[in-house]
């Protein structure tokens, strides 16, 4: 109850179509007991010999009947499907919406595909609930108790007889449905199987073809299908019941009216046409009374599919809210790190310990160490991808919270390895950053990260689509483009984390160097694996398990004799032998 | 993209060659398909003995007030129920299985077709393309054969039965209501061009609805940290109104369309009232044959409402199939040869003859490379990024073809051999192992099953990967998950080593791995290849200067050029870049540099 209370706020917004929606339904409804009313009185007037006028006036209001039905069934398919598709768009729109509220850790909790199942499965569900699934069971009651009712007034017995049978048809109808359910989820998840299997073979179709795996994997996969058509005979077993025994159970209570009610006939209890007529209203029950079992059916993924929308609806991001008092319309680009100790929301073990250091503004600081030592947990903090705990990271002096969220993210650019290009041109990719961008701003910055000689092969130059996600890129080209988008911020603090992995050494060099050489005063953390890149920054910092194990700049740090100091020998040797092999 | 698809299904509607295509996979089926058209036959007809036999009961019992034979009237009523509950049942699962099977048979023929392509096609295609394939398009022309096609015939059945049955109760009566269908086709045309537009339109905007809604929450950090939010929820807001204005333009079609069928359902009861009630007053008709007809018009709208919408299916099912044909009509461009040179046990001689090679046309990758090993020696390759390391180990294992020169093994030239017979003598190691989502008894062994667990566990053992294995909660039959992601990168490497000595090659080729890993694992790895070196003639794509002293040959490669190539010995006599590489590492050592 609580589930569909959330959603009826979006019903109101269009009550009044809603209920024009309905008064059709009740009209259609009316119109179609009426039908079958007219036919008896036809057939009850015919042994009289009617006069071709008379005739005439039932065709004619036959036809009457009929179109006011076309247009009542009209105004309920628009004004009751309509809405519910509305709603449809508003609830998308609103969950899109606040999904853009919610941080890092909650889309690292909820794959995608599970979020897009979401709002596409679920959503149609509700969608369906709300408005099939209404109107379905509106429309049902009402067509049920005058159905019934008319039946009775016609021939009370006969009722009680050919009704017997069609409680089956709701019970059937539901029993199936949900049996159905579980085997067709059973299904699902095979299938699933199946395309998980296809999937890797092609991601490790090297592997395969390597060690000849070929007839193996075919094997494999014949086995995967053959227990699909099992599953799938299973449920089409059941299915193949469904319809048929339907259609059965209803055509045994119309044999019972047939039957009995002819013998009624006879006996001079009552007329032809009434006979004809409770047939008519006979086949009229039998779509509501499976209707009871679809609504059901509805109902309940209806239900769940709102409780799996609201609980996003109802996630919050893990950011603290607290009061932004600092207008912070421009950033010195002071860091300071105070004991800061950080763990990821839900976890136990702390990825960063008691760090302490400060970054003056406008110089350059390199954070190395290995792969998963906490440099980009470190630098996440600063853009507050995540949060750091309160007033253990400060920028120009004040707790980083105390900056409205949007203000602080406008000053910060923060760039990593595998960055996210949208598929649009390069162009608009670029003047993300900054929507005001002119084209020869854009111009410079394109420039300044080295893209010009890359932008010369495309026809397109800077209006070349990227693809989905970048896919027609190189790594290092969207590494760049990812780049320009940052600096065309114009912003003060500048995170370069591992930015330029996919870029040889002399590219990366000079793109450095061009970002010094930019009339705007950056502060600039380097994540780097490179320590001859590292080495030129102001002050280098060695991470080593989510601890700052080292720090100093490169001379002080080399005669340390320390971890720097290993890696940065081991790399110049690597960096020898690959100039030696060009 | 998504217009252009569409654009195409347009076409297909009509495209009798691929429709008898996919017929033609119903061929093995034959007489299965035909008892099951008897079958739809039979319930088709019995579904219309309903109304005949009211029609009969009411002229030639009731109103001639007999009761006897009444009963015999239901119990046939009874009999055709039941016949048809059976018949329906065996019908449709029955055709169900034919489906299955069918689906079966194209989805086992796609996925055995993909492992017959190149690994030129593998570049070309995205996964992602070639998985759509395989199941969802499978899966759509499936529901086309079952349920579209079926239904299809089983509504035509149904229409040619009630007209048959119309024209015989009262063949005049059925020419005046037959007034109806021109104009119920009239309709029924205007409504399906418009209703196919807005569908079309409808689905593009929700393929660009999605793909939005999916670049959004996958670069959800991004969009936050550029303050994007407001833009691109307009953005999505904006294609979310046109999707609704398409979906609401094809509501309307319906909405209009459906009630209309209605419409034209009362003017044929109308015209029976006006003109068969007339007939009935001169008698030249009885009451059950216009109560008959009442019933049976009833009936035929039905299968007329459905027919729209199954157009549809077969429609989306039509694309599909044509997707699913382009893939299986791509040819094989690396066949094996029709009648190959046996290599049931090579010794693992490796010649490489002036071999050029490249990825795209004149862009040569390898540029006159060669060299030869005889069996039993090693080879360490040493070059820079981009060099043609990689190549010669993919034209090696004839992952691509080469342009010019030959490559030997045993003297036979590649291209005589069969592709899976030659990479069975050889193993490949490659530096980012691929693990695969089964349990690492399946990882090591692969499909070879003939290998049981005292021989994998043997395997593992001579290549230090026992002993961590042996640690893991189920061992052998530990499940991976996602790739091995949850073993580290050493012991991933192991696990490919024990990979390569299960299937015990004659060549073994290996690709180092450039990630640091810990001293005590680093001194198991490279105890493990040696291991698998022993005995067998060894490629290594080397990294690690250290891997320059172990082997018998020493390959530089420069640009695609061999620059040096000769036993440790003789390179080093030669002071050239070989001898520079040992002498730059000693110097390190030695802290000069």
């Amino acid at each position: 109850m609580k589930r569909i209370k959330a959603f009826i706020p979006y019903l109101q917004t269009y009550r009044r179509e809603i209920t024009i929606g309905i008064i059709a339904l009740l009209v259609t409804d009316f119109i179609s007991l009426v039908i079958p009313w007219l036919l008896k009185s036809f057939i009850d007037l015919l042994p009289q010999k009617p006069s071709g006028s008379e005739l005439a006036w039932y065709a004619g209001m036959l036809f009457l009947a009929a179109v006011g039905q076309a247009v009542s069934r009209f105004g309920w398919r628009k004004y009751l499907f309509g809405p519910s598709r509305k709603i449809e768009v508003d609830i998308l729109n609103k969950l899109f919406q606040h999904l853009q509220t919610l941080d890092k850790t909650f889309f690292q909790n909820h794959k995608v595909g599970d979020l897009m199942s979401r709002a596409t499965n679920d959503l149609r569900a509700v969608k369906e609930f709300l408005g099939l699934g209404l109107l379905v069971a509106l429309d049902a009651v009402v067509v049920i108790i005058a159905a019934i009712a008319l039946m009775i007034y016609l021939n009370p017995q006969l009722t009680l007889y050919a009704l017997l049978p069609l409680p089956l048809v709701s019970i059937l109808f539901f029993g199936f449905i949900k049996t159905i359910g579980v085997r067709h989820t059973a299904i699902q998840e095979h299938l699933a199987k199946i395309t998980s299997m296809v999937q890797e073979n092609l991601a490790g179709i090297r592997v395969l073809h390597a060690f000849a795996q070929e007839e193996n994997e075919k094997k494999r996969f014949d086995a995967l299908n053959r227990e699909h058509i099992a599953r799938n005979m299973h449920l089409a077993k059941l299915f193949g019941m469904f319809t048929p025994s339907l259609v059965l159970t209803i055509g045994i209570a119309s044999l019972i009216a047939f039957w009995v009610g002819s013998k009624a006939v006879i006996a001079g209890d009552m007329s032809l046409g009434a006979f004809v007529a409770f047939n008519g209203y006979l086949m009229m029950l039998a779509w509501p009374m499976m209707a009871i079992g679809f609504v059901i059916n509805l109902t309940q993924k209806g239900l769940a599919a709102m409780g799996r929308i609201l609980e996003l609806l109802n996630s919050r991001s893990f950011l603290v809210v607290s009061p932004a008092t600092i207008p912070a319309n421009s950033l010195r680009g002071e860091i300071e790190f105070r004991e800061l100790t950080f763990r990821y929301p839900g976890e136990d073990n702390p990825v960063l310990h008691s760090l302490n250091f400060r970054i003056e503004p406008e110089s350059t600081v390199a954070v190395i160490g290995m792969i998963g030592s906490g440099k980009s947990s470190m630098a996440q903090l600063i853009p507050r991808v995540y949060d750091a705990p309160e007033s253990s990271l400060l920028i120009d002096g004040h707790p980083i919270q105390e900056i409205p969220l949007d203000r602080l993210r406008r000053h910060i650019a923060y760039v990593d390895q595998d960055p996210f290009l949208f598929s649009t041109s390069i162009r608009t990719n670029i003047s993300v950053g900054r929507e005001d961008a002119t084209d020869a701003e854009i111009d410079d910055m394109v420039r300044c990260v080295h893209l010009t000689p890359d932008l010369a092969r495309w026809p397109q130059g800077l209006n070349t689509v990227v693809g989905e996600r970048g896919v027609s890129l190189s790594g290092g080209q969207k590494q760049r483009i990812a780049l320009a988008r940052a600096l065309i911020r114009k912003p003060e603090i500048l995170i370069l984390d591992d930015a330029f992995s996919s870029l040889d050494i002399e590219t990366e060099a000079t793109i450095l160097s061009n970002i010094q050489r930019l009339d705007q005063a950056i502060t600039t953390i380097l994540i780097t694996h490179r320590l001859s890149v590292a080495r030129q920054a102001d002050q280098i910092l060695v991470m080593e398990q989510g601890r700052i194990v080292e720090c100093g700049d490169h001379e002080s740090l080399m005669k340390n004799e320390g971890l720097y100091q290993r890696m940065y020998t081991n790399q110049a040797l690597a960096q020898e032998m690959e100039i030696l092999l060009q | 993209m998504t217009e252009w698809e569409e654009e195409s299904l347009e076409g297909r509607y009509y495209d009798w060659p691929l429709f008898k295509r996919i017929l033609a996979y119903l061929r093995p089926y034959g007489k299965l398909v035909a008892v099951s058209l008897v079958l739809l036959l039979v319930v088709s007809v019995l579904n219309l003995a309903g109304p005949y036999l009211t029609k009969v009961a009411i002229d030639d019992f009731i109103r001639l007030g007999q009761y006897e034979g009444l009963d015999r009237i239901a119990l046939i009523y009874l009999a055709v129920l039941a016949g048809a509950f059976v018949c329906q049942f065996l019908q449709y699962t029955l055709m169900q299985y034919i489906g299955q099977k069918v689906m079966f048979d194209m989805r086992t023929q796609v996925f055995a077709h993909l492992h017959k392509m190149s690994f030129r096609f593998f570049d070309r295609n995205p996964i992602g393309k070639m998985m759509t394939r395989t199941v969802n398009d499978v899966e759509v022309l499936n529901e086309m054969l079952t349920s579209g096609l079926i239904l299809v015939f089983s509504d035509l059945f149904t229409l040619v039965g009630i007209f048959l049955m119309l024209a015989w109760l009262d063949w005049r009566l059925m020419l005046v209501v037959c007034i109806v269908f021109p104009f119920l086709y009239l309709a029924t045309y205007a409504y399906r061009t418009r209703a196919r537009d807005a569908l079309r339109k409808n689905r593009a905007h929700v393929t660009t609805l999605n793909s939005t809604l999916e670049e959004n929450l996958s670069g959800m950090t991004t969009v936050q940290l550029f303050n994007q939010e407001n833009a691109q929820y307009q953005k999505f807001a904006g294609i979310n109104r046109d999707k609704l204005k398409e979906d609401l333009r094809s509501l309307h079609y319906n909405s209009i369309y459906l009630p209309s069928i209605d419409v034209f359902s009362a003017i044929g009861i109308g015209l029976v009232i006006w003109y068969g009630g007339g007939r009935f007053v001169q008698d030249e008709v009885q009451l059950g044959v216009l109560v008959a007809f009442f019933q049976y018009l009833q009936k035929f709208f039905e299968p007329i409402r459905d027919m729209a919408e199954k157009f549809n299916i077969i429609q989306t099912a039509m694309a599909s199939s044509e997707r699913i044909f382009e893939l299986l009509d791509t040819p094989e461009d690396q066949p094996n040869p029709e009648r190959p040179h046996s290599v049931s046990q090579i010794a693992g001689n490796i010649d490489f003859e002036n071999v050029w090679f490249a990825y795209n046309k004149d862009n040569h990758v390898l540029k006159d490379v060669s060299f030869s090993l005889k069996e039993g020696e090693s080879l360490a390759i040493v070059g820079a990024t981009g060099s043609g390391k990689s190549t010669i180990i993919n034209t090696l294992l004839r992952f691509y073809d080469i342009q010019k020169g030959r490559i030997l093994v045993d003297g036979v030239p590649l291209k005589e051999m069969n592709k899976q017979d030659l990479r069975r003598q050889m193993a490949l190691v490659q530096q980012d192992v691929f693990l695969f989502s089964r349990n690492i008894m399946d990882n090591i062994r692969l499909g070879n099953t003939s290998l049981g667990l005292e021989e994998v566990e043997s395997v593992a053992q001579s290549v230090n990967s026992h002993h961590f294995i042996n640690n893991l909660p189920f061992k052998y039959e530990q499940e991976l998950i996602e790739r091995g992601s949850s073993l580290s990168m050493g012991q991933r490497q192991l696990i490919s080593f024990a990979r390569a000595l299960a299937f015990d090659p004659r060549i073994l080729i290996l690709d180092e791995a450039t990630s640091s890993v810990d001293t005590e694992t680093e001194r198991q790895i490279q105890d493990a290849i040696h291991e698998l070196m022993k005995g067998r003639t060894s490629i290594i794509i080397a990294h690690r200067l250290s891997t320059l002293k172990t082997v018998d040959k020493v390959l530089v490669l420069k640009h695609g050029e061999v620059e040096e190539f000769g036993t440790r010995r003789d390179l080093l006599q030669k002071k050239g870049t070989y001898y520079n590489l040992l002498k730059l590492q000693s110097d390190f050592s030695k802290g000069t540099v």
